[in-house]
């Protein structure tokens, strides 16, 4: 069992940090001469969430599901097409800010890329890297910009000395402290990590998932954790959701949810994951999926996840379920959540 | 799926002893590939797992003669017996581009890559680059070939085949992309099939469908596999022998029950604590090994993983030999290259 501070806390110590309400992004398809719209691609499709303070939130999924977008969404690094996210103590909705009055909430809400290579302009020394922030918001300068840098390197395991150094001379290991460094300049309060360890080597891997469980509680920090693997969420999330083309289907701390989970889906997802442990592996029951995840521009009806799950009956062809609370903590989306007993880990 | 299921005494399919492939470079020579020794048995499924830059993939290329110029093989050989032929054939020894290299490629050893876009062709049918391998091999006309392709098509679990062997690689997922790999591979019936990184690219339910598909197939079939990947857990599922490699050299090697309950290097250990396991309690902070892995060419002196590890010993300055662990018969064909398991 994790320690979960906040969640002993009688409910309503809780300090919810951000609201994320029905947040949709539709991509137009465009044909022709005049770009004329002829369909949506539903990239995200109506998910509401939210993270307290000091919690990690993992968002998993398949590739296309939607995880990314959303993540880009909260920045307004994409602008949403519809939806409200409520920040901080203020309750702003960051949604319905104009690129100004958008400015001061940027540095408090960072993001860390998947990519070290490519997130990383290779003509600026480590120190410039992680400086512009500070630089560009004006919040250190001269000399306490430099002590800054240094105390940033050195609170993510690099030294000193590399704030002189290229990009290319690092590994990607380090090149992800590095972003992390920069993600921390500003002293965000929510850090949006977009599959920062799937590009790393499996023992770099667990260096960068530690130091961020380190830097959590040393800076107070909440993480939104992207990933589509599933045991990397579950090792540093404290609650989970599970996004399938452009849905939350179920949204849980982590232990139930890999322990029970309630959607089929998430069912699936697990038994897929071939556990590093040869015996248990033989004996697992294994599900596999039929076909692929389906075009989200031409979703299927009812649920999404009918044609491919072997619970299916006559509603989930016709209905859309809604997420809802089954049990404390846990809410899903599936018509049979009810009756149905799945297999966890 | 059993680990061990071959007997020891009957003759493997490859062997490959003290392998060594090498790049010259501008700053010097890096050994990909060094002292590389190991086999693999008929319908076996050999695991080859270690980190970027540990030579497991360049391994498998030189089993083709397809090490990237300016790449080559330095030292070595790769026995392959091949059907209805009493004596090995050495591999090494034969040119890249010769006639019985060609032979070789595709129909008795066949390879499957991480990517499926890059490594099929976009201006042709699936059905035509299926057919091409098949026509290449065999005496037979394009209809036949077409027919065979079609049926392949089938056999990968891909529905619809009479359609999808007119379609581009563009028109299909990356799950059927890489099923089409697997059918342009098996189209002949290969001895050995090498697979590297199969899944890497694939979500995980597609990875389950292919690997489901792999085991199938190998039954049915019976072709050995070389499972190359960095993924602990997909050579859990699948394979029966296990070989880690570290900086160009095999550190262990042994069944899979071995590697994964009795691993006895520090790097085999460290890297089996530090993945992450669904299901298991979580810890707050996950063993890892530290350090990186070292540049090629400025590889520490001695063992390569001794600036890493938490075991280190004068004795470590001195590259150990890949050997039996001593005094233990019943860890027969469990090799580590590692001074706590060798006589000094």
């Amino acid at each position: 069992m994790k320690v979960q501070p906040h969640l002993t806390e009688p409910q309503g110590k809780i300090k919810k940090l951000l609201e994320v309400n029905d947040l949709r992004k539709y991509f137009p398809i465009q044909k022709g001469v005049f770009q004329r719209t002829i369909g949506y691609v539903k990239a995200v499709d109506g998910i509401s969430f939210d993270v307290q303070r000091g919690e990690t939130l993992g968002l998993v999924g398949e590739s296309g599901c939607g995880k990314t977008t959303a993540g880009r969404c909260l920045l307004r690094l994409i602008p949403p097409t519809s939806g409200s996210f409520i920040f901080g103590e203020e309750e702003v909705d960051l949604a319905k800010l104009s690129h100004h009055e958008m400015r001061p909430y940027r540095r408090r809400i960072q993001m860390i890329f998947q990519d070290p290579h490519a997130s990383l302009n290779p003509r600026m020394t480590v120190g410039d890297i992680v400086g512009e922030p500070m630089r560009v918001n004006q919040t250190e300068k001269g000399s306490a910009l430099q002590d800054r840098i240094v105390e940033l390197l050195e609170s993510v395991g690099l030294r000193s000395q590399d704030m002189r150094r290229y990009p290319h001379a690092f590994s990607g290991g380090q090149r992800q402290r590095i972003g992390i460094a920069r993600a921390l300049a500003l002293q965000p309060e929510l850090i949006v990590a977009d599959e920062p360890v799937s590009a790393l080597d499996v023992s770099v891997q667990a260096q960068i998932l530690n130091l961020l469980a380190e830097l959590r509680e040393k800076f107070h920090l909440s993480y939104i954790f992207i990933a589509h693997d599933l045991s990397v969420v579950e090792h540093i999330s404290d609650r989970v959701a599970v996004m399938y083309l452009g849905k939350i289907v179920e949204i849980s701390d982590a232990e139930t949810l890999y322990q029970s989970p309630k959607h089929p889906y998430t069912e699936a997802l697990i038994s897929a994951v071939p556990l590093p442990d040869p015996s248990a592996q033989r004996e697992r029951e294994h599900i596999r999926l039929e076909g692929d995840v389906p075009d989200p521009s031409q979703p299927p009806t009812g649920c999404y996840f009918h044609p491919r799950c072997r619970y299916a009956t006559d509603i989930c062809k016709q209905e859309t379920p809604e997420l809802r609370q089954v049990a404390s903590g846990v809410q899903v989306a599936c018509h049979h959540s009810d009756t149905l007993e799945l297999q966890g880990v | 799926m059993t680990s061990g299921k071959k007997t020891v005494n009957e003759k493997p399919l490859l062997e490959i002893s003290g392998l060594k492939t090498v790049f010259p470079t501008d700053d010097g020579i890096v050994n990909a590939v060094n002292d590389v020794s190991f086999k693999i048995a008929r319908g076996q499924t050999v695991g080859v797992v270690g980190e970027s830059g540990c030579g497991k993939s360049i391994t498998g290329l030189s089993l083709l003669q397809l090490v990237p110029s300016p790449g080559r093989i330095e030292a070595g050989d790769i026995q392959f017996y091949r059907n209805g032929e009493e004596d090995p054939l050495d591999i090494a020894q034969v040119s890249p581009k010769s006639e019985l290299m060609r032979q070789i490629r595709g129909n008795e050893i066949a390879i499957i890559f991480q990517e499926p876009m890059t490594s099929l062709n976009p201006v042709y049918t699936v059905g035509n680059q299926i057919a091409e391998a098949i026509i290449l091999h065999e005496q037979v006309d394009k209809k036949t070939a077409r027919e065979r392709a079609i049926e392949m098509i089938a056999r990968v679990g891909i529905p619809a085949p009479t359609q999808r062997v007119d379609e581009y690689p563009h028109q299909l997922s990356g799950g059927m992309r890489q099923r089409v790999m697997i059918a342009m591979a098996l189209c002949c019936s290969p001895t050995l099939l090498i697979a590297d990184e199969p899944t890497t690219a694939l979500d995980v339910t597609i990875q389950a469908q292919v690997l489901g598909l792999m085991q199938e197939l190998q039954a049915e079939m019976g072709m050995a596999i070389m499972l190359i990947t960095h993924d602990l857990g997909v050579i859990a599922d699948l394979a029966d022998e296990v070989v880690v490699m570290y900086a160009g050299r095999v550190v262990e090697k042994g069944t899979v029950d071995d590697i994964f309950y009795n691993p006895l290097h520090p790097y085999t250990q460290g890297l089996l604590k530090s993945i992450p396991t669904l299901g298991k309690t979580p810890q707050r902070i996950l063993p890892s090994i530290p350090g990186t892995v070292p540049h090629p060419l400025t590889l520490p002196t001695g063992c390569s993983f001794q600036p890493r590890c938490s075991e280190r010993m004068p004795e470590c300055e001195r590259m150990p030999e890949l050997a039996e662990i001593n005094g233990k018969t019943e860890t027969d064909g469990h090799d580590v290259r590692c001074w706590l398991h060798t006589d000094f």
